[in-house]
């Protein structure tokens, strides 16, 4: 695999991609740019007014002052050459997995996870997103204790260490909360004069008015507010997410200046992407809907910002399950915000398209897609830790349409989770059922390499849209529903959240006959397929073809315009017939086409390139 | 098979009265009763559930196996006499949101209205 890994047998550092372990003040002190200074002071003053701006200033430049003296002469040197366009290519794909998905016996999960990666993702998969590893108090690892230290069930850093010499890492910067078990909460509830603005607090449960209560947007239906005692007596503490999950107050500039620091440490011990979870919720105004505040923006460039300054090769990816005019907002103008946002109305599309065997909306969709910057791509995934999110097709899905898919998805053994619309009425939030269920059901009496063709299928439509694609660990070998789990939790998410013994599933995905190696044999075809092509760069150009309703296709030109890739999937379970125009791929009258999955070639006549997809099948055609 | 059916309002309305308990045995009895309504265009369909006290993932998974079915035909599967300890694990999993439930079978069976 072209990436930084390296393998187990002949373990290699590059030095460029590691931190000094502590400061060297011996060499020259980082300088703050003029232009980084107005660009964080702007952000400031806006946020805090001019006073609060200077004293907040001069600690950001100490933080980044700390953070530039841990750089190694090796990572100075590689960051001079850096080419923000060439920061994602083709090679990027993402797994998306908790620290301890997969359990061993006499071993750490994360020396686990170690051994899962050597063995089974060389060659494809090079950047690893390891969901909240820090210990926690619920919410799978969402609600953070202590946000500078490894839970010790996991492993430890060095743990994380070796998993960056394998592989490049997505952190989680679970900023816009704090659990209840922190220190930092006990110190609000133990009157600590320095803690007490770092919440969001009332004095009573109802100090906040109905009609402000009914704008504010959460996709939870919890109270808002939860009263905790406290050494002052009663307090009312803003918990947008649950009662252990306390917001935290961004109004106190402390508390940015905290997360400065701490998502520079998460920089130094090895963060190549921070993913902002919830991002969308960190600031909050009374008489405000609370998301996508100017001041969340601010702040989330603010952070681009630092990382510009003194982290450049470090990218931040923002969590919001939003619509997606909504979402694609945190590219700011491409240049200055998120470098990566995660495409949320892809799953829902491509799981309406494979449900109603129609790619209508999917294609509408994707064609409309704009390449937002060189410097800014989307992130392609299908699923992840969570459901399947409803809300980023609310406007390009009807409302009975969007309706019927979570009906169907409950047929697929799913559940779905609601949201409080404020009117005292829900709505679906997400889908909660594995990829591999929603795509397939459990008790259909097809065969069971069907499914796993429907299967890829599905999963390759992630691999050739602009951007970078991720994958959900169990959606590797096809992982299906743990219903039982969601009744044992009480939590609907948990139907994805099964954990696996090492020796089994490593047995299962070295058994041929099982469903197992088959999916993730699938899934490696398809993911070194399309690390080998500049056509799937993020920056290659993408052009949706509405050919028939029947198929999803795209052909995707690399940067350099020499290689052209034209891509299409079968979403359903009857042959496909095609003649396309070589005009509508570009290039030649004649064409001549190989596909880059089978091998097979493909040769026009008359200007016409005639395909016969048999079900399910997916054509790579890289045509010259 | 546990399960007894029987048809109401001039055959239009299917009512499933369930056992006492649905687990993985029961509801593929479930599901097959279901698909075979359906497959004869039974798109309104009650489930008695006075006598059930225990429901496992697998009789959740059952009971919304033909839910996008019956309602994209204009019908529905709607609940009766759902006991405590059901009506939990309904609300557990949500799908109190999704299904109507009623104290008797008549009114369910009069809620769709034929």
């Amino acid at each position: 695999m072209e990436s930084h890994v390296s393998t187990k047998e002949n373990p290699k550092r590059d030095l460029s991609k590691f931190y000094l372990l502590e400061p060297d003040y011996d060499r020259p002190i980082f300088e703050v740019p003029k232009d980084t200074r107005e660009k964080i002071m702007e952000k400031l003053e806006f946020l805090y007014g001019r006073e609060e701006a200077e004293r907040s200033f001069q600690e950001i430049e100490r933080i980044m002052k700390v953070h530039y003296a841990h750089k190694p002469p090796e990572m100075i040197e590689q960051e001079r050459d850096l080419d923000p366009s060439e920061r994602f290519s083709e090679k990027d794909v993402i797994l998306i997995t908790y620290g301890d998905l997969i359990r061993g016996d006499d071993q750490l999960p994360l020396e686990v996870l170690a051994d899962f990666a050597d063995r089974y993702l060389k060659g494809g998969i090079n950047t690893l997103h390891i969901l909240p590893f820090f210990p926690y108090s619920s919410d799978r690892g969402f609600s953070i204790i202590d946000f500078e230290e490894v839970d010790p069930r996991l492993g430890t850093w060095e743990n994380i260490e070796a998993l960056k010499v394998r592989s490049r890492l997505m952190f989680d910067g679970v900023f816009n909360h704090i659990s209840s078990k922190s220190r930092w909460f006990q110190e609000f509830l133990d009157a600590n004069p320095e803690y007490q603005d770092f919440f969001t607090t009332f004095s009573t449960k109802g100090a906040i008015s109905e009609d402000h209560l009914k704008l504010i947007v959460r996709p939870r239906v919890s109270e808002l507010l939860t009263p905790f005692s406290t050494l002052n007596g009663k307090q009312s503490v803003w918990t947008t997410f649950s009662p252990d999950q306390i917001d935290l107050n961004f109004k106190n500039p402390k508390v940015l200046l905290k997360m400065a620091e701490i998502l520079l440490i998460y920089v130094r011990r090895g963060a190549d992407i921070i993913r902002l979870d919830a991002v969308t919720y960190l600031w909050s105004e009374l008489g405000t809907s609370c998301v996508h505040l100017e001041q969340t923006h601010l702040v989330i460039k603010l952070f681009r910002d630092i990382f510009d300054a003194v982290a450049p090769n470090v990218a931040i990816i923002t969590e919001t399950n939003v619509p997606h005019d909504e979402n694609i907002q945190y590219f700011g103008d491409g240049y200055d915000e998120a470098q990566m946002v995660y495409n949320f109305a892809l799953p829902p599309l491509v799981l309406h398209a494979f449900q109603n065997g129609s790619s209508a909306h999917l294609t509408k969709w994707a064609s409309g897609l704009e390449k937002v910057s060189d410097e800014a791509t989307y992130f392609n995934f299908l699923d992840s830790h969570d459901g399947i999110g409803v809300s980023p097709v609310k406007n390009i899905l009807t409302k009975d349409e969007i309706e019927m898919m979570a009906l169907r998805v409950l047929e697929h053994g799913g559940f779905i989770s609601y949201k409080d619309n404020g009117d005292g009425t829900l709505s679906p939030y997400e889908l909660n059922i594995t990829w591999y269920s929603a795509i397939n059901r459990e008790d259909s009496d097809e065969s069971e390499d069907l499914q796993i063709k429907r299967f890829i299928a599905s999963r390759s439509i992630a691999m050739v849209m602009m951007g970078v694609p991720g994958v959900y660990l169990p959606s590797l070998f096809g992982s299906r529903n743990d219903a039982d789990a969601v009744i044992e939790k009480g939590e609907t998410r948990s139907i994805n959240r099964k954990t696996y013994r090492k020796e089994s599933l490593f047995e299962r995905l070295d058994d041929k006959d099982r469903s197992a190696y088959k999916v993730s044999r699938g899934m490696g075809k398809i993911i070194r397929a399309r690390i080998r092509e500049k056509a799937f760069h993020p920056n290659a150009a993408q052009q949706v073809l509405d050919i028939s309703e029947e198929v999803f296709a795209l052909v995707r030109t690399s940067v350099d315009k020499k290689e052209r890739i034209l891509t299409i999937t079968n979403i359903v379970d009857k042959v496909q017939e095609l003649s396309i125009e070589t005009k509508q791929i570009g290039g030649k009258q004649e064409i001549t086409c190989r596909d880059i999955l089978s091998g097979k070639d493909f040769v026009s006549s008359e200007g016409v390139l005639s395909l016969n997809l048999k079900p399910y099948e997916v054509l790579w055609l890289k045509c010259s | 098979m546990d399960f007894k059916t029987r048809e109401e309002s001039d055959g239009k309305v299917v009512v499933i009265e369930c056992p006492v308990r649905v687990d993985s045995g029961g509801a593929q009895d479930l599901r097959e009763i279901m698909t075979e309504s359906t497959e004869r265009d039974k798109f309104l369909l009650v489930v008695d559930m006075d006598k059930t006290e225990f429901m496992d993932s697998s009789g959740l998974g059952a009971l919304v196996s033909r839910i996008a079915v019956t309602r994209s035909n204009s019908g529905d599967v709607r609940l009766a006499r759902v006991k405590d300890p059901i009506l939990k694990l309904l609300e557990l999993t949500h799908l109190d949101k999704i299904f109507q439930s009623f104290e008797s079978v008549q009114t369910a069976v009069d809620s769709f209205d034929v």
